[in-house]
């Protein structure tokens, strides 16, 4: 039998700093290292971790005809193309908002954990109802930010309510860093971001234009050997997750451009 | 600070006695219509218990103005929850006593202690004084009746003698704050970065609020809570 199911949430408080892309990419690379993961979509509202794993037209039932149990959970998974250890539990319909409550997203989860060994839950933007069920039904949850100041005080006020729940352990990304404007002191430093959050750091994520690429492609970037800089870093916390002791790249040092990371990334796959 | 004679006070029975789940709703039905505060005595509640709480009292049609507990983790879920939070720290409700009699009090030994971070939203409210082991964070706010002392970064607001108390202090390790107030004057926080190494404090003097390095018998106020 397997070790215990870990049930990691994946949230921000503020939108558009990478959770449903990390959640992707994150299930890809878990995928891949062979151990039996599940993204659940908990942004009902919003929803589109189908989109970026290009599972959208494979959609038949979702987690609404699970909970109305008008369908079984096998029937709502989806089971990602190239990647089959990877499965996608689509969110319902908006309206599911209004009547979900943190009981059933604990049902939702504790289903999930029957089956799999990672259960990785994108949670909404926000703190309201959809947050806090989100929360109610995981263990761990990574918080992930960006070196923005509205950013980091939203992830802030989100660890905080994290801890009045009961989560942890809650451990930190850092999303599109830019070493360059880090070195030219036109972008918070990452100790800036850890000195506030004083969590620990899960991994850094460089800025990196082919996630946008891969994010319209339907096709994350951990899915190919690719050396774009995004990719390594999203496998790097996948690793480290998984309890191997993977350094963090100093974006501060060395590296004094894209080019010069790249070819560290390069190297430390090799290894 | 004086509506709490005129609002109506729901107060959950003590710790061990009975559970409120099971009182609670029948004395409830004592209540009409209208305003209340809710008193959480020692309850130590967490954001769902919380959340189940007050719909319970919500469903009455009661509307809670303010929560007050003697647990500081149930004020922060308060807090958290979008409620007026009160930390209460006596047997009287702060609003009850002068300040020269809080004065006198708080000599005794009313110190609250907070260990861990508060973050963005959080709101630590007490009648005393009260030593942060921590940091807090821009976004946090931590009011007192007397000194504030952060063991840790100070970047959010604080709050020393909300209560009129002029000689209140506001002491940190490292003073950065958003904003200060004592007593009734509000001071932006300095733009430069403080000092390392080097604890600051801000006092009132002529009605404006002023920062200096913290003199050596600033903290003896905590030795004595100590020993």
């Amino acid at each position: 039998m397997a070790p215990k199911t870990r049930t990691i949430l994946i949230c921000s408080g503020k939108g558009g700093v990478g959770k449903t892309t990390l959640t992707a990419n994150l299930g890809i690379a878990l995928a891949r290292q062979g151990v039996r993961t599940v993204v659940l979509d908990a942004d009902f509202g919003l929803r589109n971790l189908d989109l970026l794993l290009g599972l959208e037209n494979r959609i038949v039932y979702t987690a609404q005809e699970v909970l109305e149990e008008s369908c079984r959970l096998e029937q709502a998974l989806v089971k990602h193309k190239q990647e089959p250890n990877l499965a996608l539990l689509p969110a319902g319909n908006p309206r599911m908002l209004e009547w979900l409550k943190p009981d059933d997203m604990q049902r939702i989860v504790k289903m999930l954990a029957e089956q799999f060994d990672y259960v990785l839950i994108d949670c909404p933007a926000g703190v309201e109802d959809g947050f806090k069920n989100a929360a109610s039904a995981t263990e761990e949850a990574i918080v992930i930010t960006t070196p923005e100041v509205s950013a980091v005080r939203d992830a802030d006020r989100v660890i905080g309510l994290l801890n009045t729940q009961g989560v942890k352990p809650v451990q930190l990304v850092l999303n599109r860093v830019r070493p360059k404007m880090i070195a030219n002191q036109e972008m918070l430093g990452i100790e800036d971001v850890t000195d506030i959050l004083a969590l620990p750091l899960l991994g850094i994520v460089l800025e990196d234009e082919q996630v946008i690429i891969s994010t319209n492609r339907g096709e994350p970037l951990t899915l190919n050997d690719g050396n774009s800089p995004a990719a390594g870093c999203y496998s790097n916390i996948a690793r480290r997750l998984q309890g191997e002791n993977i350094p963090l790249i100093d974006p501060s040092k060395g590296g004094k451009g894209l080019g010069d990371k790249l070819r560290r990334l390069i190297q430390t796959k090799i290894f | 600070m004086t509506t709490e004679y005129s609002r109506k006070i729901i107060a959950l029975p003590p710790n061990r006695k009975a559970h409120w789940r099971e009182s609670l709703p029948k004395s409830l039905q004592d209540f009409e219509k209208g305003s209340i505060d809710l008193h959480c005595g020692e309850w130590h509640l967490g954001c769902r218990e919380l959340k189940q709480l007050t719909d319970l009292i919500e469903r009455k049609g009661l509307k809670i103005e303010s929560i007050k507990s003697r647990v500081p983790e149930t004020v922060v879920t308060a807090s958290a929850l979008g409620h007026q939070a009160f930390l209460d720290t006596s047997n009287r409700p702060p609003e009850n006593v002068s300040t020269e009699d809080q004065n006198n009090q708080l000599n005794g030994s009313k110190v609250l202690f907070h260990e861990g971070t508060l973050r963005s939203g959080d709101h630590l409210n007490t009648a005393g004084d009260v030593l942060v082991l921590g940091d807090v964070n821009p976004g946090a706010k931590i009011s007192a009746g007397g000194d504030v002392m952060v063991w840790g970064c100070l970047r959010g607001i604080a709050h020393a003698g909300q209560w009129g108390d002029k000689n209140a202090k506001i002491i940190s390790l490292r003073l950065k704050p958003l904003q200060l107030r004592i007593a009734d004057a509000i001071a932006r926080g300095p733009d430069e970065d403080p000092t390392p190494g080097l604890a600051e404090e801000a006092i009132l003097e002529d009605g404006k609020i002023l920062i200096r390095p913290t003199k050596s018998g600033s903290l003896n106020k905590i030795n004595t809570y100590i020993s």
